[in-house]
């Protein structure tokens, strides 16, 4: 009974659901092709939208068959076509992506060698749930930036994007000192005001670049944010010189006060919450917890360091040493020795990404589960953090705001010696597998690399700014009487 | 003791000792009220003629004051609220004239701190006529220590209804009192409600978790309410606090707002003061007697003052259900918004 009832829904379900789903599907497979025949190949047959309502049953039967037809020949130049640039076979793999369960599923039908060969080809290596986060390549060269683009900002942008510059209020602080240089080079066009053109016409297209090199850091959003808003104010009528002397020295007395004077404040409030005989963990590297230390290393305090760091940016060895450096006795961990870490430390400072308005901490990626493990292990964990850095957003989750950096970086040099080529079980082609540098011609294979976490705010026992000690709870609070009321 | 003109009495002003004899003179008075009489007449006793003056001779007081007592926590949320009080105030006036115009701002100064003495008793009533809404018949009430704030405001549930002095709301409350028999404070809460007709059982500390499955919801009094929500309260606080939360128990704070005090304690050990709570001994007597530490003697003085009675603890935040003041139920996070709105 049941099994009769079945076969008589399934079809019914189908053609209910497929004007909304047969229009999307005609819609990604015409992207497909029309992709397929740039790379030189018409294959108008490949794949019949099926406007009519065909059953699916049939229609797995149907379309594999050109699809497995299609030489595989074909595919390399393909490849070779559309790699370099990228947003197009981005716009590709969205458009697989659609049709990619049903792909799936025929390849396994089928079993042979050529649609897991079609599979593989067109596998977007982009992870579907981060697809919002990735953004075009970061740009590594000056080439093709837009002409008026100040040479300061150039330079910066390559340093950002290469991660010389890493931290966020580091790349803040160089971000106001290049515009600076850019705004002693503007003049104003004739007709025009500074107050309405700078920003519009000149700041514009350096900020754009600077983000194509790496999205930008809520300290630099907040920063060019109050940029913004005191160049609107400024006086139409004062004259082109004095109106760019008094923008630059404003972003001077900004530098100074916002994270000058407040790194400062912080460090003497935070470095007091180190006593003797402390063990004070830290993860990766905060300019802000480095000074922490070494202020309350200078006060005389007795206290010991463990400096848990993780891959791929290995922070905190350049926070190790400059500790060691400056006599301290310090401990450092792979991230794996988080546990053994804990059970010996009695303070855990943090840096910050950004302070999130639920006050939650968004920070390197790993911060939360060191917050965690400290949590359980009842360690206070302290973040130390300027309140140019407090957000206004909201998030939940790692995942809604977050930056995915290039999964390049998460692969370990090549090894000196080559492994050998690995046979696959089908001997329909024989796959040469060269560990995870070739994980582009992986099947299967997606590697995500982001660059930050979000950490709960009841794993936060205390948040140092430089207006004093306040608890998570209190950060919205904190930002809009500095940042919105600026 | 009871002398109630201390400026006049001793040629150099006291503090110490005005402080000590205004708690003494005065039941109702709290520690953080106190500490700002005392100093307002420390200001009108001693004469000065300029601001900076001034703000020197009130932070002189009160560090006198601060070390003379164990526990500082309390008192110190009164000299923080002056202190900030005064400099607001005394920023005020323009540019010109300041000199001439300082007598005024003094005297200005002086009455208005009678004013927030007075306005701070009568914050007691009003706190009385928030909280009893949250006592409802047949409920039982876990209470301890002498709290006048918690006396007030369950004397205030019992007379509900009617001006008999018999209150309509029917409750009971299990009072807990510390074993040795120096608990008198509580005693006087004990008797007032007895007298109202509110059933009262007392109960040693120990005995909390056993009874807490008959208790609908705790009220604690506080010293001091921290930064992050938190009080320092006294001892046995904590525990109670977190055998409530552990049976799902609200836990209700109740204070006047001036005990919000700028502290941030990270746990027990840290806040601030000593207290001689933990004394490992063995057959040759105290361990760490030959800890060395640089300010012995400020130290060894104070602990001398310390009694087991004065002791407390830190209660975090996540503890803590919601915060009865004059101005308002509010959540552990509001009292950081407060002291912001207070301090920037």
């Amino acid at each position: 009974m049941s099994e009769q009832q079945k076969p008589a829904e399934a079809p019914q379900g189908e053609q209910k659901l497929s004007p909304a789903e047969l229009k999307k599907r005609a819609k990604a497979e015409k992207q497909a092709r029309r992709a397929a025949q740039k790379g030189e190949q018409g294959g108008p047959s490949q794949d019949n939208a099926p406007p009519n309502g065909e059953p699916k049953g049939q229609k797995p039967s149907g379309a594999p068959g050109p699809a497995q037809q299609k030489p595989k020949v074909e595919k390399q130049p393909q490849k070779g076509a559309h790699k370099p640039s990228e947003q197009d076979s981005k716009k590709q793999g969205t458009a697989q992506q659609t049709t990619m369960p049903v792909r799936n599923r025929r390849a396994s039908q089928s079993g042979g060698g050529a649609p897991r060969e079609q599979a593989k080809k067109q596998e977007n290596k982009n992870v579907e749930l981060f697809s919002h986060l990735y953004t075009q390549p970061r740009r590594q060269t000056i080439e093709g930036a837009p002409k008026d683009v100040h040479p300061s900002v150039l330079a910066l942008g390559l340093q950002i994007s290469s991660y010389e510059i890493c931290g966020s209020t580091a790349r803040c602080v160089a971000m106001l000192n290049a515009f600076k240089d850019a705004i002693l080079e503007y003049n104003t066009p004739a007709g025009a005001s500074l107050a309405r053109h700078l920003t519009s016409h000149y700041l514009s297209p350096q900020i754009d670049y600077l983000k194509s090199c790496r999205p930008i850091s809520e300290s630099m959003g907040n920063a060019i944010r109050w940029l913004k808003k005191l160049i609107v104010e400024i006086d139409p009528n004062l004259p082109d010189h004095e109106a760019k002397n008094y923008v630059c020295d404003q972003i001077d007395r900004f530098i100074q006060e916002r994270i000058t004077v407040a790194d400062q404040a912080i460090a003497t409030s935070a470095s007091s919450q180190i006593k003797n005989g402390s063990v004070v963990l830290t993860y990766a590297k905060s300019s802000i917890v480095e000074k922490t230390i070494l202020q309350s290393h200078a006060n005389g305090t007795q206290f010991r360091v463990i400096v848990l760091d993780s891959r791929p940016l290995f922070e905190g060895k350049n926070l190790a040493t400059r500790l060691m450096h400056a006599g301290l006795q310090v401990e450092y961990f792979p991230f794996s020795g988080i546990a053994r870490a804990m059970s010996d430390a009695t303070l855990v400072l943090l840096g910050a990404h950004s302070m999130l308005s639920n006050g939650r901490l968004q920070s390197r990626i790993g911060t939360a589960s060191i917050a965690m493990a400290a949590h359980r292990a009842d360690v206070p964990v302290i973040v130390c953090c300027e309140s140019v850095k407090f957000s206004g957003k909201v998030a939940l989750d790692s995942i809604v705001i977050n930056e995915v950096a290039p999964s390049e970086e998460l692969l370990l040099p090549p090894s000196k010696t080559a492994p050998t080529p690995v046979k696959t079980d089908d001997d329909e082609e024989e796959v040469k597998l060269r560990g995870l540098q070739d994980w582009k011609e992986i099947p299967n294979l997606q590697i995500l690399n982001l660059m930050y976490d979000v950490t709960p705010a009841e794993y936060i026992r205390m948040v140092i700014c430089e207006y004093g000690s306040v608890p998570p709870s209190s950060v919205p609070v904190v930002h809009r009487l500095v940042n919105e009321g600026m | 003791m009871a002398t109630s003109q201390p400026p006049t009495n001793d040629g150099p002003f006291n503090i110490v000792q005005t402080y000590q004899t205004l708690l003494h003179e005065d039941p109702d008075l709290t520690m953080p009220v106190a500490a700002i009489e005392s100093l307002i007449l420390g200001l009108s006793h001693t004469p000065s003629t300029t601001v900076s003056e001034t703000l020197d001779l009130v932070s002189k007081l009160t560090l006198q004051l601060k070390r003379s007592i164990p526990n500082s926590i309390s008192l110190s949320a009164g000299t923080d609220i002056f202190q900030q009080y005064l400099i607001a105030n005394l920023q005020k006036p323009g540019p010109g004239g300041l000199s001439g115009d300082f007598e005024n701002i003094r005297s200005h100064l002086v009455q208005n701190g009678r004013l927030f003495v007075e306005r701070a008793k009568a914050a007691r009533e009003t706190i009385a006529s928030f909280g009893r809404q949250f006592i409802r018949d047949g409920n039982t009430i876990l209470t301890n220590g002498g709290s006048r704030v918690v006396g007030a405001l369950l004397r205030s549930a019992a007379e509900e209804g009617n001006a008999s002095g018999k209150g309509s709301i029917r409750f009971r409350v299990i009072y807990v009192v510390s074993t040795d028999d120096k608990d008198t404070e509580s005693a006087e809460n004990i008797a007032a409600l007895r007298e109202r007709d509110i059933p009262v059982a007392t109960i040693p500390p120990t005995a909390i978790a056993y009874c807490l499955d008959q208790v609908t919801q705790c009220f604690v009094g506080a010293e001091g309410v921290v930064e992050n929500g938190g009080i320092i309260s006294r001892m046995g606080t904590y525990q109670m606090g977190m055998l409530a939360k552990a049976a799902g128990k609200p836990f209700y704070v109740v204070s006047e707002s001036h005990k919000f005090v700028r502290l941030y304690p990270l746990g027990q050990q840290d806040l601030g003061i000593q207290q001689n709570v933990v004394d490992f001994q063995t057959a040759k007597g105290s361990e760490d007697a030959d800890e060395g530490v640089a300010d012995m003697d400020v130290e060894t003085k104070v602990l001398a003052n310390w009694r087991p009675e004065d002791a407390v603890d830190y209660t975090p935040p996540n503890l803590i259900s919601g915060i009865i003041t004059e101005s308002g139920v509010l959540l552990p996070s509001a009292v950081s918004e407060r002291l912001i709105e207070i301090w920037f």
